[in-house]
């Protein structure tokens, strides 16, 4: 039988071209973003070298050394545990698996080490080590148990490992400077700074871009604080409650919300949320609870509006995660005598939580990137405080209000855009390709 | 292990107390968001009313020393022969100056009488005249000449058209529509155009209520289909040279109907040799091919045809005044309405053909190889970029000159390339879900009868995925609509008071290449001074809110239609 060859087809390959045209606004942007900041960083690095350390080796008899070798050794008994199972097994059961008091009293040592604690390196150090101990515990019992004794949880020893490196740095440093340190590592944002010649690259500019990132977290992560309770609370309630008829009303508010344009979110932060807010601050402040009168552009604004922004994000995903639990686990949970708000909170959580994971990294980085609305609500001030009172600039932001004005092409001013712009993508990318990855994995799953 | 023995019964009352406040906490989360958005439209919706009591100048308490101030009647209030048509118009004017306190009361007669514009000056004496003629449309200018303040206020008659100061219309929104009906001054409408719109709206009746004495003549037209069509885009054509949107949409019906005439005629010759009577309207309902999709079109040009063919809708907000630099109230969004417009436009045409392409390769004749994976994976995750990234990326691209730059300038067609871009990935989203839900078994009974991958795709595939297409464009662009960020990047620029050209770019000489969109006309007056620019936002935030939901219903109401004739 003779094979009949097929004839060239052009629409495959004509659809292929367009198909591959996602490939080249892809490169293109990384392209662009990274040819600009190049630029950036080496009439950056001409003036002032690369990466400089201070270095300063007693820093390690420091609080912050302390931490760092803490978390160090507790990296390194995690290691030396996994791979000798005969000592694991040797050891004294009843020194991992504590009782609820003793669970619950660490705990409480973790939070007041945050809330009074002076370093945040000793507040990681505490996290580490519980989390060490609880893989310890469960390397333990998976290896007294039989098999080949791997457990999920393996994150945990690189986390690990980052954060005892990055408080080793920490303390055995005094500052870092150069084009790359001063970026990354310090927290000073002043591009136009006060010299003769605003347009060019001057000594007294200083770009610690830390200022701007801490606000954008500020910013995303109090979003998260309001959106999660609220979108998760919306999306069991429409899945788990909802009389059809209320979810008629619910579900279409919420896409209005989604569909109405970031500026007049913006817009309405200015106009209602900010002064709202002030009353807030100036209460606070009459009480003395923060140190500053308030302003009504701050990041607490912006928290809000970008909160209520990223809600429908976090309850149509959360919902959609919910309602892809078999039926035969909430049914089970029923049978067995369960009130339905546990078995929400016990049955179709625990089974829906990735999803639910999913959203709400999603939503993160969509708060990363909102602009319109954090340009109107926080501010135009690049100063990074701890008060959420006073005005900031997050990094879009400020992207936002530097080409707003007059901007010439391939001076410092348009070169530093694109830096920010570069370290917003590359943040953005790897938030969107993690939640990305963990909602495939929970579609498998089910 | 806990033995079940050792189980207590639970305290039922903690149990109902946890069950209830769970549930009340849930409910509670859910209605916050109703809450917000009611806050929300009803702060934004609040100051675009502007206040002012019915018969007062607004703004009157504005004091305007050695100034003018200009006022104009629409109608006149007296015949030129010594009698009121209406009430009398009376405006007291005071002031204080070191002669003490001053009223004067001016009575102003608006005459049908055309092109008599008057002046009033106050003197230290008093009025110049305490009487004054003028015709309608025209203006009353009151002009002091002294340095005190001046009040002026009407105390009774008709409330004045338009305050050419740009202080608002008295009592009333800023965004006015004026409707007209068929006769303003004169007749609005072109005779063609209301021909066209009656044509199809008696056509769409014969759709769903044929009249019998009728049809023999459609058959018969019908039976010349390709004159009939020839015909009717004759008369399309000639409708559209006059190059308004009225004749834009009065050609737009005349072509529905020639189609319209065909299918029908086509219909009533399918019924006679199926060997039917022509009596049988119920019959031949049915043999009329797509009748469910040419109703929805027709309707929907009818109704969107009545708004302008009809009806004249005029909404000088949107349409007609640009920024005003002074007078907050006088200013509108022309130029940012017609920016999105193009904006939007050139972004359509450079996105969605790609993007249905892209998807189409993607669902249907991509091998799950690595590259497929690529690009997938890509357009995923590029849904997810900041919007202001791809800002960036125009102006590296289209607007920067030298390296990868085109050099188009801060111009339309920069701006419509960028949210082009910005629109792909939502759009080949969108179109391979629509793609996904064509059952497969329509695919293989194509393919089982020895098509070839194309024409499954043109002849099968496209037909069923078309509306989930439609519907995912029409979202995407709406949602890239409301976005200010990229196009602040790209350069959208303040105070534009010109119509943008969408080539202007490509013409080296054209000095008027800049352009603004509403988002960043909304984004530029929040940021200026003044109460009245905050009036000025909200009412623009309304306006495209307006336009938004105008689109998406336009959407819904499509995916509805299809979705229950999926159903059938």
């Amino acid at each position: 039988m003779s094979k009949v060859r097929s004839k060239f087809d052009w629409s495959a390959n004509i659809l292929f071209v367009m198909s591959t045209s996602v490939i080249l606004i892809t490169f293109g942007i990384i392209q662009t973003l990274v040819f600009e900041a190049w630029n950036f960083f080496s009439e950056l690095a001409d003036s002032r070298g690369w990466l400089n350390i201070d270095w300063n080796f007693s820093g390690i008899f420091s609080n912050d050394g302390f931490a760092a070798i803490v978390i160090l050794t507790a990296f390194g008994l995690e290691r030396y545990l996994r791979n000798k199972k005969t000592v694991l097994k040797n050891l004294p059961s009843d020194l991992f698996h504590p009782n609820l008091l003793v669970k619950v009293g660490i705990w409480l040592v973790v939070l007041l080490t945050l809330f009074f604690g002076e370093s945040l390196w000793i507040f990681l150090c505490a996290l580490c080590t519980v989390l060490i101990w609880r893989r310890i515990a469960n390397l333990q019992e998976a290896t007294i148990r039989g098999g080949d004794g791997e457990v999920s949880g393996a994150w945990i020893s690189t986390v690990t490992l980052v954060f005892g490196f990055a408080a080793l740095m920490a303390s055995i440093t005094h500052g870092f400077s150069g084009a790359l340190g001063e970026f990354f590592l310090q927290t000073e944002w002043t591009p136009s700074g006060a010299c003769p010649d605003r347009r060019s690259l001057c000594e007294n500019m200083s770009f610690g871009v830390n200022s701007l990132l801490l606000t954008t977290l500020q910013v995303a992560f109090g979003a998260l604080i309001i959106a999660i309770p609220l979108g998760v609370g919306t999306a069991i309630y429409l899945s788990e409650y909802a009389h059809p008829r209320i979810s008629a009303i619910v579900k279409p508010t919420l896409e209005i919300l989604a569909g109405i344009p970031s500026v007049v979110y913006g817009f309405f932060a200015f106009l209602y949320i900010g002064p709202l807010v002030v009353e807030l601050g100036s209460w606070l402040f009459e009480n003395g609870w923060i140190d500053d009168p308030p302003n009504p552009l701050n990041p607490l604004n912006g928290a809000i509006v970008v909160g209520v922004m990223i809600l429908p994000l976090i309850a149509s995903l959360s919902e959609d995660a919910l309602r892809a639990v078999p039926n035969e686990l909430r049914e089970g949970s029923l049978a067995l005598g369960a009130t339905r708000i546990e078995t929400t909170a016990r049955v179709m959580i625990p089974a829906s939580l990735s999803g639910i994971l999913a959203s709400i990294v999603l939503a993160l980085s969509r708060a990363v990137g909102e602009t319109m609305a954090v340009t109107l609500a926080v501010g135009t001030v690049a100063a990074f405080t701890g008060n959420m009172f006073l005005p900031a600039q997050t990094m879009t932001a400020y992207i936002a209000q530097r080409v707003g004005g007059d901007l010439p092409f391939g001076e410092i001013g348009y070169l530093t855009i694109f830096a920010v712009g570069l370290y917003l993508f590359m943040i953005t990318l790897a938030l969107n390709l993690l939640g990305n990855r963990i909602l495939e994995a929970y579609r498998e799953a089910y | 292990m806990v033995a079940i023995d050792s189980l207590q019964p639970r305290n039922r009352r903690l149990r109902d107390v946890g069950e209830k406040s769970g549930s009340i906490a849930l409910a509670g989360s859910a209605v916050v968001g109703l809450l917000f958005l009611l806050v929300l439209v009803w702060q934004i919706a609040a100051p675009t009313v502007v206040s002012g009591a019915n018969g007062e100048i607004a703004g009157a308490t504005e004091f305007i020393p050695e100034n003018e101030f200009l006022v104009e009647w629409k109608a006149a209030n007296w015949d030129g022969d010594s009698s009121y048509l209406t009430s009398q118009i009376l405006i007291e004017i005071s002031w204080d100056d070191s002669n003490g306190s001053h009223v004067e009361t001016l009575n102003v007669r608006v005459i049908e009488e055309q092109y008599i514009s008057a002046d009033v000056h106050i003197t230290e004496s008093g009025l110049s005249e305490n009487t004054v003629e003028v015709s309608k449309k025209e203006d009353l200018a009151i002009i002091s000449s002294m340095n005190v303040p001046v009040k002026i206020e009407q105390i009774s008659g008709p409330v004045p058209a338009a305050d050419l100061t740009g202080l608002p219309e008295v009592g009333d929104f800023v965004i006015p529509a004026e409707v007209i009906v068929l006769w303003g001054e004169g007749p609005v409408f072109e005779a063609q155009e209301l021909l066209a719109w009656i044509s199809l709206l008696f056509l769409t009746v014969m759709l769903t209520r044929p009249i019998v004495s009728v049809l023999p003549y459609l058959e018969r037209a019908a039976k010349q289909a390709r004159y009939v069509k020839i015909i009717a885009a004759v008369f399309a054509l000639g409708t559209m040279s006059f190059g308004t949107l009225s004749a834009f949409l009065g050609g737009l019906c005349w072509w529905a109907c020639g189609v319209t005439v065909c299918r029908i005629g086509a219909g009533v010759t399918r019924l006679r040799e199926a060997g039917r009577e022509i009596h049988q309207t119920d019959r031949l309902l049915h043999s009329i091919s797509n009748r469910e999709d040419l109703l929805l079109s027709n309707r929907m040009l009818i109704v969107f045809a009545f708004l302008f063919i009809p009806l004249e809708i005029s909404i000088p907000f949107l349409t007609e005044r640009f920024q005003d630099g002074i007078y907050p109230y006088a200013s509108g969004l022309r130029a940012a309405f017609y920016g999105t417009i193009w904006t939007m436009t050139i972004a359509m045409i450079v996105a969605i053909p790609i993007s249905v392409g892209a998807a189409i390769y993607l669902e249907e004749y991509a091998e799950p190889n690595r590259i497929t994976k690529l690009i997938q994976a890509l357009v995923t995750n590029l849904a997810g970029v900041p919007s202001i990234v791809f800002g960036m990326f125009g102006l590296a691209v289209f607007v920067q000159q030298g390296g990868l730059g085109w050099g188009l300038g801060p111009s339309i067609l920069a701006a419509g390339l960028t949210m082009g871009v910005m629109a792909m990935p939502i759009v080949v989203l969108a179109s391979q879900e629509a793609l996904r839900s064509v059952p497969s078994s329509l695919r293989e009974s194509a393919f089982g009868v020895g098509c070839t991958r194309w024409q499954v795709v043109r002849d099968h595939i496209m037909p069923s995925a078309m509306p989930g297409i439609m519907t995912g464009s029409i979202l995407a662009m709406s949602r890239i609509m409301g976005e200010a960020a990229p196009l602040i990047v790209v350069g959208a620029a303040a105070g534009i008071w010109f119509d943008p050209d969408p080539l202007a770019a490509l013409d080296s000489g054209n000095p008027f290449t800049d352009f603004t969109v509403i988002p960043v006309a909304i984004y530029q007056w929040t940021g200026l001074e003044g109460e009245a620019w905050k009036s000025m936002a909200a009412a623009a935030s309304v306006a495209l809110i307006g336009l938004l939901v105008a689109m998406n219903s336009v959407a819904i109401i499509l995916r509805q239609h299809f979705r229950k004739r999926l159903k059938a």
